[in-house]
């Protein structure tokens, strides 16, 4: 019997436009979310939340809410003041070997709220109205405490103490690359040096499907079921499970069925979901709560926030010589569950970036605050050091009076693709996989028509109007993570990942993965490579994941590491389903194992046209009357993979801006992206992923920002305030690929997912400060978001 | 934010204090004052009703008069809280005579507010706090044509 009857499965996937096969339940309505799902007995959440950004919790007084209809139970602080708090994933240590301060992030506050919207009580309710209203009857009496809000200002003396036990609020200070002596010699022996003060703004993520969380407890059986919205349930298992509820892991099952975005913010493990579970245990029956716009706003973990002094030194003939980096981390109020790891190890190494500074050196100081927490959000600290580096050189370009692009190409690491050369190894503990950096940029330039648009750049500012063109060069380390590397970097988790495949009677497949869907299209991308490495056809292979129950293990969905690291686990599955295969093959030809080949679905002796199909192998595999007496029945293959290294996708993306003279609007006139990002599978969703970052990092350039007041008030916290970007702020957005297989995995595939986040913000900002030259306003930098006002105050000053 | 206005009536210092300082005149002066109780020695608690855009909300909390220097004016300590967030402020109260018959009042002072007033709400209060201090003089207006001194 054959599976494939009938069937094209020869042309292969790999490499096509398939459509999403996602798409049609989503776009039809039929996507299952978490808010979609009601338990038998079904009780809802609501939180009473802190006003202010920091106050002594005097009293909390529930009389009167406990006692209102439909109120089912109210914990505050004091009930869980025996249950841990939420732990951090990643241990940095201070530079003289200290660990880092990891004060409590407890599941209520009973003492302090340290920030707005820290949560004090929890109602829950027959439903979700009465819980909201028992929750505005509960009367918490505050002593207001001063507050600071700024990562630098934070760790200046006399700032107000966010925890008592951390002194000038630091939580670690730490440094890599080379010794700051050296640094500071070559520095001081360079030609010219370029200094950019800075603040890479913080950012809200703003995930389109609000956080939802749905605990249930079934005492006869004495086990848990977490549906949540989040992009690794068995980290969240995990987490939850050993550090917050002490429960044992095989009695929890948590599912993170359709996800509507995350862009990292659903990563974390959030004070919610482990006290929903706490709480489900005591009450025995199911609680959901679902995050409103405005909690959304002000507790999914913010990103970015840093504050930065960077100075780059070049010799006379324009070689970067050194490199000095200060930044100043808000990691707000608590530590998130990777906040520590992203102004460290997934910033400050990057910094070699593209080129070949021989000297680097960066000092990081991470600083409590009276804000949300900050986190890995699309980039996670690579954006961050991208924005740095690129600003630096653009900006050095204009003050010598050079082409950013020869600068650039002076400095470039020459191409190497990691086979027959060997990876960079950089300042910055990194080694680089393979790369060709200036191929990249040449086509940008190509696309972009680079001599017509400097002459027209020279026309335009006759005519009220300001031209500018801005690059960004830019690498980010991916397929996160060599658990080896990151376990010596301070990760308290390996980074690997997990791939089944299981092969059912009729030859259709199961795919289990642990990374986990949440827009990427997975179901997609995972199907094509599967259906192709079986030459079955996509029909006959379902990918499963999200579900701690059905997958043996995951390390979930973030730092585009899905394809690179999840897809190869399911590769290294595949690999063993078809040498077992053979094996049965070989048995039923009455062939050597040796001489059997597999391709296009068929298991053929080589050089005859004896074949066996692959349905039939299965078969056999499962009904197994006829079978090699050595071999154990059964086509079902688990692999743990853990990659040799990061990988390293990079590419040029090119903003062209026009900035009128008389208000200091910005106008994005064109973009060019060129992306590296390996081998690419599916060719419309590496695009789409391109599209969607492109957009949000130019949305962090021109619209976007967390907003405080000195109170510690989010004075921006919806949709009215917050400016996203949208459809008609931008022209049609240029792509272009190049393809530098990564060498260390199967697929040679590098991953896309934060490439486009990365690449474009630096790029639009330096438009702006090129087209402010050209115009001759000398503007060393403009606080983003580039609002109009801004860009007029600094062509005013 | 800040929370200023200055307004010249045709009363003497004397008179306006004398106002201020009668519980139901300064409850019906006081824009959205639904109910003002006295508590203590220059304190009152009170149910203020405020309609912000499309929100209509009450607050309830303390007022206390400090650094009283009759009759040139105090400062009016203000602790609010309802359901859409806090307000707190301290705002200081000048009654300065500009001629025989008539005295520019003006206030002056500094407004936190909190929770979904702050988050949401800072966009409207600037309108909200120009309609508030139209009205507060208005009704001043309005009161020292029928005020007899007790």
């Amino acid at each position: 019997m054959s599976t494939n009857n009938g069937k094209d499965t020869s042309s292969g996937y790999i490499g096509k436009s398939v459509k999403r096969v996602e798409d049609k339940r989503f776009t039809t309505g039929n996507g299952k979310y978490t808010d979609d799902i009601v338990l038998p007995h079904q009780t809802y959440a609501s939180f009473v939340r802190s006003p202010y950004a920091h106050a002594r919790i005097v009293n909390v007084d529930i009389s009167a809410a406990k006692n209102m209809s439909g109120v089912v139970k109210i914990y505050t602080g004091a009930d869980v003041a025996g249950v841990n708090g939420v732990p951090c994933g990643w241990q940095v240590n201070f530079k003289n070997g200290d660990t880092m301060k990891e004060p409590k992030h407890p599941l209520l506050v009973a003492d302090k709220a340290r920030h707005v919207g820290d949560a004090i009580a929890i109602v829950i309710a027959e439903s979700q109205e009465q819980a909201v209203d028992a929750a505005e009857m509960i009367i918490v009496d505050y002593e207001e405490l001063p507050c600071v809000v700024d990562g630098l200002k934070g760790a200046q003396a006399g700032a107000p103490l966010v925890h008592d036990d951390v002194p000038s609020n630091i939580c670690y200070d730490w440094t890599l690359g080379n010794p700051i002596e050296e640094v500071n010699e070559a520095m001081s022996a360079a030609a010219h040096v370029t200094t950019l003060e800075f603040v890479n703004q913080r950012l809200i993520p703003n995930a389109i499907e609000p956080r939802c969380y749905n605990s249930s407890y079934d005492a006869f059986n004495d086990n848990y079921t977490l549906y949540t919205s989040n992009q690794a349930p068995h980290v969240i298992r995990l987490l939850m499970c050993a550090f917050v509820l002490g429960i044992p892991e095989h009695k929890v099952r948590v599912i993170a069925p359709d996800v509507g975005g995350g862009f990292g913010s659903k990563m974390f493990h959030y004070t919610e979901e482990a006290l929903l579970t706490w709480c489900t245990r005591q009450i025995g029956r199911p609680i959901k709560w679902t995050s409103t716009r405005t909690e959304a706003f002000q507790l999914d973990a913010h990103g970015r926030d840093h504050i930065t002094k960077a100075e780059m030194g070049f010799d006379n003939e324009g070689k970067i010589i050194a490199l000095r980096v200060k930044t100043f981390a808000n990691l707000g109020a608590y530590l998130s569950t990777f906040g520590s790891c992203v102004p460290t190890y997934l910033h400050g190494t990057l910094l070699q970036g593209l080129y070949t500074t021989p000297k680097i050196n960066v000092d990081v100081t991470a600083v409590f605050t009276h804000t949300t927490p900050v986190d890995a959000y699309r980039g996670a600290g690579r954006p961050e050091a991208t924005y740095l580096l690129e600003r630096l050189v653009d900006l050095a370009a204009l003050e010598m009076n050079v082409d950013p692009v020869e600068l650039r190409f002076k400095n470039f690491i020459p191409p190497f693709d990691g086979v027959n050369q060997p990876g960079y190894q950089t300042q910055v503990a990194l080694q680089y996989d393979s790369g060709n950096y200036k191929g990249v940029l040449e086509k940008g330039l190509d696309m972009l028509g680079y001599a017509d648009l400097r002459n027209a750049q020279k026309e335009s500012a006759r005519n009220g109007k300001l031209l500018g063109i801005g690059f960004s060069t830019y690498i980010e380390a991916c397929g996160i993570a060599p658990s080896a590397v990151v376990g010596s970097l301070g990760a308290r988790a390996g980074l690997f990942e997990v791939g089944q495949v299981r092969v059912h009677p009729t030859g259709k497949v199961s795919v289990y993965t642990g990374s986990h869907s949440h827009g990427q299209g997975h179901e997609t991308t995972f199907s094509q490579v599967v259906a192709d490495k079986l030459g079955i056809s996509m029909d006959d292979v379902e990918i499963v994941h999200g579900d701690t129950e059905r997958v043996a293990f995951g390390m979930g969905t973030y730092g585009s590491r899905s394809l690179a690291v999840g897809g190869t686990a399911i590769i290294k599955s595949i690999e063993k389903i078809i040498e077992k295969g053979k094996k049965i093959a070989a048995h039923k030809l009455e062939a050597n194992a040796d001489d059997i080949e597999f391709a296009s679905g068929k298991f053929t002796v080589k050089g005859t046209d004896k074949s066996v199909g692959f349905g039939d192998v299965a078969l056999t595999a499962y009904v197994p009357h006829v079978y090699p007496k050595d071999l154990e029945p059964g086509l079902d293959f688990s692999s743990f993979y853990d990659p040799t290294n990061f990988t390293y996708p990079f590419g040029c993306h090119i903003a062209v801006v026009e900035v009128d003279k008389q208000t200091g609007k910005v106008e994005l006139k064109r973009f060019v992206a060129v992306d590296d990002v390996g081998n690419i599978v599916n060719p419309m969703i590496v695009e789409g992923q391109i599209h969607g970052g492109v957009v949000q990092g130019i949305g962090q350039a021109l619209f976007e920002g967390a907003e405080y007041d000195d109170n510690g008030q989010l004075t921006n916290a919806s949709y009215m305030d917050y400016c996203m970007p949208r459809a008609d702020d931008f022209p049609m957005i240029e792509t272009g690929t190049q393809i530098t297989p990564c060498p260390h995995n199967p697929l040679g595939v590098k991953g896309a997912g934060e490439a486009g986040a990365i690449g474009s913000t630096p790029a639009v900002v330096n438009a702006v400060i090129d087209a402010l030259w050209s115009g001759g306003h000398k503007v060393k930098d403009i606080r983003m978001p580039l609002t109009s006002e801004r860009v007029w105050r600094a062509m005013k000053n | 934010m800040q929370l200023t206005g200055k307004h010249v009536v045709n009363a003497l210092p004397s008179k306006i204090w004398e106002m201020l300082m009668d519980t139901d005149t300064l409850a019906r002066i006081v824009p959205g004052i639904s109910r003002l109780e006295k508590t203590g020695e220059n304190k009152y608690k009170s149910i203020i009703e405020i309609k912000m855009g499309p929100v209509n909300s009450s607050f309830t909390g303390d007022l206390q008069m400090e650094d009283i220097k009759e009759p040139e004016g105090f400062t009016l300590k203000v602790q609010q809280n309802s359901k859409i967030g806090n307000a707190n402020a301290a705002i200081k109260i000048s009654l300065l005579p500009v001629n025989e018959n008539s005295t520019e009042v003006s206030f002056d002072g500094d407004v936190k507010l909190s929770g979904m007033l702050a988050a949401m709400g800072q966009r409207l209060i600037g309108g909200v706090s120009n309609t508030l201090t139209k009205q507060f003089f208005s009704n001043m207006e309005k009161e020292l044509q029928s005020y007899v001194a007790p």
